[in-house]
């Protein structure tokens, strides 16, 4: 194989790149909280709710778990502008993500909600804290131990995830690489670089997750 | 007067009546013991009183004053001056030993920290755990677990202790430890009502027994009463069963 790499070309593109990187991080961020905020309601409506609710909970997650992110943001795409409801592609990527994210995080949630323990609820009420006592001191600290490490997992998974923007024209990191190695022909060294980057975040973003939930919430999580 | 005066009591969950018609009184100081068979409403009855099992019917008066279970004051008066500590270890798991202890205190009874610290490792020296402030739950064993959880209880100065078999989950080995610690308060002023397996131990520091079965007291007494001539058959039948193990 006699291919020289030729990397300058590309590292003349970085500040792009970095641009992309931080689309990147935007996507992540803003479906990651909102789908934090339906997975609240959707595992309190698992864990509490009444007969109703809780199908209804059960049928978003079964639907939006079985299914893969890429054809929920196609039909969110290319279905709706038939129903008279046009999204831009950023829009349709952004709802997409975010209702894929919420299913999953409403499972993660569940998980730490059925985490606290009866007994702890027990002692407290006993002792005499009020319900709001209660869930601040004893429910929140437990569901945030154990949804700590799979939310962690969840948020790189969407850093990662959202390379799937690219398809849709939404110029974050992989759609900057792509727009990058077509006009310079490097693919290579430009998805060489990429990747790098990618690794970059995902590893500054676990460590420094895992760095708050061991100091806040006593994980035994290992930074590096 | 009665220091605790239960009357009638019944509660059920859902359509299973757990107690029917429990009558049960102590002086202050009393330590009385609820012993029985399993299934026979000791726990039920120590979680009526503190307001985790609502009661059916029935009346309890704590020191003159009659307890009404639906209303929240009435409750938090009751939490106030009664603790419980549970069989299994119900330590909050993401609290050091110190905080468990001053949780209730710093928050419920708005004490300062350093004032409910201080109180708190008094209270842990008493239990044999103060060198082991800073460790968490899941740090221990459940003895000392145990021990802590009756800190905890002490914590806020009750006049009323419920222990509702505190040993029953531990290793044989551990469960001295916990009865030290227990036949240590009985001497302090404190009314306790003491749900337990352990015959020899209940019976060397109660004052009276409460036989229970079915979710009624069968009979109460003295312990000498109770163990060598029970009047009736049921305690007879578990006494003896149960002092051959
Ligand atoms: N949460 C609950 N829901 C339904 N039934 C319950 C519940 N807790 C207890 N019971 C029932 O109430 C009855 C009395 O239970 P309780 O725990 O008060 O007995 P106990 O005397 O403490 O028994 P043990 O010696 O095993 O602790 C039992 O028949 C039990 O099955
Ligand atoms: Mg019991």
């Amino acid at each position: 194989m006699d291919y020289t790499f030729q990397f300058s070309v590309v590292f003349r593109e970085l500040p792009y790149l970095l641009g992309g990187a931080l689309v990147t991080l935007q996507i992540a961020f803003i479906t990651f909280w909102c789908g934090a905020f339906i997975g609240v309601f959707g595992a309190v409506a698992k864990v509490y709710g009444g007969r109703i609710s809780r199908r209804v909970a059960s049928s978003y997650v079964t639907l939006f778990t079985n299914t893969p992110a890429l054809v929920q943001i196609y039909l969110l795409y290319y279905a709706l502008p038939d129903a008279g409801i046009l999204l831009g592609s950023m829009t349709a990527v952004l709802i997409g993500l975010t209702l894929n994210a919420g299913a999953y995080l409403t499972e993660i949630l569940r998980a730490g909600v059925i985490s606290v323990r009866r007994s702890e609820i027990d002692a407290a009420t006993a002792l005499g804290m009020s319900l709001m006592q209660i869930v601040v001191n004893v429910m929140l600290p437990h569901i945030a131990r154990t949804i700590y490490a799979p939310l962690s997992n969840f948020f790189i998974w969407l850093v990662l995830g959202s390379s799937m923007a690219a398809i849709f024209g939404v110029e974050e990191l992989t759609g900057r690489a792509i727009n990058i190695s077509t006009a310079n022909l490097r693919t290579i060294e430009t998805f060489l670089v990429v990747a790098v980057i990618y690794v970059v975040l995902t590893v500054l973003a676990s460590a420094s997750l895992a760095l708050v939930g061991r100091v806040a919430f006593r994980v035994r999580a290992r930074v590096f | 007067m009665k220091h605790l005066e239960i009357r009638g009591l019944f509660s059920s969950y859902g359509s299973t009546r757990v107690l029917r018609d429990v009558s049960l009184d102590a002086d202050k100081g009393e330590v009385v013991s609820l012993i029985g068979p399993s299934g026979s409403g000791k726990s039920t009855l120590l979680r009526v009183l503190i307001g985790l099992t609502p009661p059916t019917a029935g009346e309890v008066t704590i020191a003159g004053e009659k307890v009404d279970y639906r209303n929240r004051r009435s409750v938090k008066a009751v939490r106030d001056r009664m603790s419980i500590v549970f069989q299994q270890y119900n330590l909050f798991q993401n609290m050091t030993v110190l905080r468990n202890v001053t949780v209730a205190p710093i928050k419920i009874k708005k004490r300062p920290r350093a004032e409910a610290e201080k109180n708190a490792m008094s209270l842990l020296k008493r239990v044999g755990m103060a060198e082991k402030k800073d460790a968490y739950p899941d740090e221990l064993s459940g003895g000392q677990q145990q021990r802590v959880a009756i800190a905890r209880a002490l914590a806020t100065n009750p006049d009323i202790l419920l222990l509702d078999e505190v040993t029953s989950a531990l290793d044989p080995e551990r469960v001295n430890e916990v009865l030290d610690t227990i036949r240590a308060l009985t001497s302090e002023g404190i009314t306790m009502l003491i749900a337990s397996h352990e015959m020899a131990f209940v019976r060397e520091v109660s004052t009276r027994i409460a036989m229970m079965d079915e979710g009624r007291i069968v009979e109460c007494g003295s312990p000498s009463r109770v163990f060598d001539s029970p009047t009736k058959e049921r305690t007879r039948d578990f006494v003896s069963k149960i002092l051959k193990h």
